[in-house]
């Protein structure tokens, strides 16, 4: 037989059974309480501060920051690239498109981690994906990564890695000078970010 | 059950190990296909060498029905399949210059590592040319940094645009790809050339 028909004979009978079997059978559209428990538990929403930091020096186009808190402390203060989605608004039509879709990586902030939480809760219940929670939230963000304190001498050296880390991404996002929540900082975008990403980039395919 | 490394079933080092025996095998069937002659490669475009259209589409679509066939049997999880987000604008260019140096070079970067490794010259200047154009993006990427993120859409499927199951754009595309390869088989009969 030749070789054409052969590869016919096979892939033919392949490709009728994938297009005549539903896809996805196995996800749910809303989770039980049981599974979001579990996931709640396990911290799965959880973002630490240092990934979102390394995503917004890199300028990561699929990072999108999401404030979680009132207009008025928006306009106070946001981090770089943010929108606002007041908590009370969530489920607004407006903002249907922005949480559920599969493009971008939402990432909820408020000054603690607890309105921010709230709106993962509510939105994963709702069954959408790609939604995430800052990992202690604004106050962590800025006693932490923005005014980063050096460790003691005596520390493992992922500590001084990580201190580097937030160090340089502080001078990149602007924040160096920054003391308190409210001084609502101005947050310059930084020209040149002067930090090596630690993270891993997965590696690309290609002929 | 899969894919194997996110789920940690085995390590970062057992994946590389793993990569390394599929890149040695990936570039032996390349050698042994032909590929490491940039006549054959080229032919491609003029039209009397169809083979790199027949085993780059041989390979898409078997890696296609696998993942799949696999999904549906429940063994991979085709959510943490790391697929590579599309920047459109970058996309196009990249597509035009990667085409433009495959015409003229007769090489794609895969490809002249083969031609390199049983002494190719030509292979072994295209790998020059590839590390100057690689450098040279790296050093001017402030230059380059708005075009490169312009446009990006996440990790759009073909199949959700058109608004069909992956199953039955599979199917069309495993219809087309014979279709394809019919034409093929049939052109190159029709005009034939010498084998390099």
């Amino acid at each position: 037989m030749k070789p054409l028909k052969l590869l016919a004979l096979i892939i033919i009978p392949m490709g009728i059974i994938l297009a005549a079997v539903p896809a996805d059978k196995t996800r749910h559209f809303r989770l039980t309480a049981d599974e979001l428990l579990q996931e709640a538990g396990a911290g799965v929403q959880f973002i630490s501060p240092d990934v979102v930091a390394d995503m917004l020096v890199q300028k990561d186009p699929s990072l999108q920051l999401i404030d979680v808190r009132t207009p008025e402390e928006f306009a106070a203060f946001s981090l770089p690239g943010s929108i606002n989605i007041p908590l009370s608004n969530l489920l607004a039509d407006e903002y249907f498109d922005q949480l559920n879709q599969d493009a971008r990586t939402n990432i909820f902030y408020s000054n603690g981690a607890v309105y921010a939480n709230q709106a993962w809760m509510i939105t994963r219940q709702l069954g959408y994906e790609n939604n995430f929670v800052l990992e202690g939230g604004l106050n962590y963000w800025f006693s932490n990564v923005l005014a980063a304190t050096e460790p003691a001498q005596t520390s493992p050296n992922e500590e001084f890695a990580r201190y580097d880390f937030r160090k340089s991404a502080s001078a990149a996002l602007g924040g160096g000078s920054i003391v308190t929540v409210e001084g609502a900082a101005p947050v310059s975008a930084a020209k040149k970010p002067p930090v090596a990403s630690k993270a891993k980039k997965k590696a690309a395919g290609g002929c | 059950m899969g894919p194997l490394a996110p789920y940690e079933l085995i390590s970062e080092n057992t994946n590389f190990l793993l990569a390394f025996f599929i890149g040695i095998g990936f570039g032996f069937i390349l050698e042994s296909s032909g590929f490491s002659s940039s006549r054959k490669l080229a032919g491609i475009f003029y039209g009397y060498d169809t083979v790199v259209l027949k085993v780059f589409f041989t390979g898409a679509i078997t890696c296609m029905i696998g993942l799949l066939l696999m999904s549906l049997f429940g063994w991979i999880d085709l959510d943490l399949v790391y697929v590579n987000p599309t920047y459109l604008t970058s996309a196009i260019v990249g597509g035009v210059i990667m085409g433009a140096g495959f015409i003229i070079g007769g090489f794609c970067p895969g490809t002249s590592f083969c031609g390199a490794a049983i002494g190719k010259i030509d292979a072994m200047v295209f790998i020059g040319g590839l590390f100057i154009g690689v450098y040279g993006f790296a050093f001017t990427y402030g230059l380059w940094e708005k075009l490169f993120m312009a446009k990006y859409l996440g990790e759009p499927k073909v199949s959700d645009s058109l608004g069909l199951s992956d199953g039955l754009f599979g199917l069309m595309l495993i219809l087309a790809a014979l279709g394809m390869f019919y034409v093929a088989e049939w052109a190159e009969k029709k005009w034939p050339r010498p084998e390099y």
